[in-house]
């Protein structure tokens, strides 16, 4: 057992270092701090309050957006990039499974999205902490309520986002152990992101009882348990900006949600790659 | 410590399926052979004949269609077999942005090696694959021999009992070549198990104990070295001071003409040959 957690640990590594390097993650990187940063260019707009918010739903944004093309990307990349270079031959003839090796790609893949949007959320927090600073100075001078920001629920919901990420970059591994070519495995992959963005829409449907026949129900159903649904981690700026907002419970069952999709795709990875043929 | 034999392949059979109509492509037929633990086995054949994928099977990389694998005891390439095993493969790619000492430091992490002698296992393979002075380079500024050097080293960085090598010296100059010659040599003499996949059959010659030739996925010929080459039907008198006159005169002459019989030996082929003609007489079939 603790020889498997070294070789997993050396897999993680190698995967890091791999990805950190990459011209790819630079750009992304560069790209969203450069929209956040561009978010300081709202004060001149005069919202008020609602700039808080407003900043936070552009900076959460451009996390999400770019945070989902890079664990997609990211992970079908690294993973195809040691079947098609024949690294993973070198690797898979060591005493490593196939089990370690895509665990050690998943948490190598997964820290560096850990350093993307815990850089960027550190970047958007020292942004809303500074026009938080701002505006209260101005709402107290005008003998209004000062704006609220929870630097706390800031990071909640920055870890919300990295566990979102860690359940695309399970599910791209998933379908990357089982395509044949890199651009197979990020459409497929897109797809399925774009779906689970979309899962709450079946979910809303299936509690509406006599608009759906019973296929529909039955495919719906299906679709619920195998898609998981990402749009539950979206909640930035309930956590932000009114933590109170948020259901007890809510921000744990989340994660638990998303951790057990994680092990499950891991797991499906696993055994599909077992049968693949180096 | 298991006596057995290093490698044991029972008719091994491989079939790929091609094209969308799923067409079976048969790479390895029926395949069977024996290494035992200590020797060089060289396993030859042309392009495509079914040598890498042999031996992709028999450390676990690809399932086999049919047939039994066993390596150092153990039914199949499990992690414990493979942990016992260095393998360099065929035109090595490795991580370019590594030093050549972090890759086979990170292939001793990986192999098992105990922490505390990671450093001295890595030098140990560095010399023996001579390449200590290139070792803090990066593996994307080395040549085509330096990679495969460096690829050996990480194969045995860990001491295993069983190395595999497919085609060490492909692309490798001659004094590449002749080194990676002197390093199989240098582990046979650390009674290691060597099996090599090559098509430089002067050296696999001189290195090998025993070989085997495989051709359109079948084995063709299969033995040791001295046995597959001596041809035992025939013999070759060695003269000293031999005269035209004697020359003329044959055997019974030899002596009245004053030459003087030194040796009495079994002619042999080169191996290029046997190769050439088992390998060309099989097509014309």
């Amino acid at each position: 057992m603790k020889s498997s957690l070294m070789r997993i640990s050396w897999m993680t590594r190698l995967t890091f270092l791999e990805a950190i390097r990459q011209r790819f993650f630079a750009f992304l990187i560069l790209l969203s701090a450069a929209l956040v940063l561009s978010s300081v260019s709202f004060r001149f707009l005069d919202f008020g309050h609602g700039e808080l918010k407003f900043v936070c739903d552009f900076g959460f944004g451009g996390m999400f957006l770019f945070g989902s093309v890079l664990a997609v990307v990211m992970s079908a990349q690294l993973f195809f990039a040691e079947i098609d270079n024949r690294t993973a031959l070198t690797l898979l003839a060591k005493p490593v499974s196939r089990t370690e090796f895509i665990i050690g790609k998943f948490v190598g893949v997964w820290l560096v999205l850990g350093v993307f949007i815990f850089t960027l959320s550190t970047l958007l927090g020292i942004i809303l902490w500074a026009r938080c600073q701002e505006l209260t100075v101005t709402a107290v001078e005008a003998g209004k309520a000062p704006p609220e920001l929870s630097v706390a629920g800031l990071y909640a919901y920055t870890g919300m986002q990295w566990a979102r990420l860690g359940v695309v970059a399970a599910m791209i591994l998933m379908v990357a152990s089982l395509a044949r070519t890199f651009l197979f495995a990020v459409i497929i992959g897109s797809m399925l992101v774009v779906a689970g963005q979309l899962q709450w829409l079946a979910q809303e449907a299936l509690l509406k009882p006599g608009e759906l026949n019973s296929f529909s129900k039955f495919i719906l159903s299906i679709s619920t348990y195998i898609i998981p649904n990402l749009q539950q981690f979206n909640i930035g700026d309930a956590l932000t900006l009114d933590h109170g907002s948020v259901a007890d419970g809510a921000v744990s069952l989340s994660l638990f949600s998303g951790a057990c999709y994680i092990v499950v795709f891991l797991f499906i990875a696993s055994l599909i790659f077992r049968q693949r043929e180096i | 410590m298991n006596s057995g034999p290093a490698i044991t392949v029972k008719g091994l059979t491989k079939d790929f399926r091609v094209g969308l109509r799923g067409l079976k492509l048969r790479a390895v037929d029926q395949v069977s052979f024996e290494i035992p633990r200590g020797e060089v086995f060289g396993l030859l054949g042309p392009n495509g004949c079914g040598k890498s994928t042999t031996l992709k099977i028999i450390l676990g990389l690809v399932s086999p269609t049919a047939g039994e694998v066993s390596i150092l005891g153990f039914p199949f390439a499990t992690t414990s077999a493979r942990s016992r095993t260095g393998f360099l493969p065929e035109a090595p790619y490795f991580h370019k942005f590594l030093t050549g000492r972090e890759l086979v430091a990170y292939c001793a992490r990986l192999s098992g090696v105990k922490p505390e002698s990671v450093d001295q296992a890595v030098e140990e393979a560095l010399t023996l694959a001579a390449m200590t002075e290139a070792g803090d380079r990066t593996i994307g500024t080395y040549s085509k021999g330096m990679l495969q050097r460096i690829g050996l080293a990480q194969a045995i960085v860990h001491d295993p009992e069983l190395v595999i090598l497919d085609e060490p010296t492909a692309g490798v100059d001659p004094v590449g070549s002749a080194t990676i010659g002197q390093m199989i040599k240098a582990m046979k003499s650390k009674g290691k198990t060597i099996v090599l996949c090559s098509h430089l059959l002067g050296q696999v010659e001189q290195v090998c104990d025993r070989i085997a030739i495989m051709d359109r996925g079948k084995l063709v010929l299969e033995g040791r070295v001295e046995d597959v080459l001596t041809r035992r039907d025939q013999h070759v008198i060695t003269v000293e001071n031999l005269s035209p006159a004697a020359r003329r005169a044959a055997e019974e002459v030899l002596a009245q003409q004053g030459a003087r019989v030194t040796s009495l030996t079994h002619p042999r082929r080169s191996l290029d040959e046997l190769f050439r003609e088992l390998v060309t007489g099989s097509r014309d079939a």
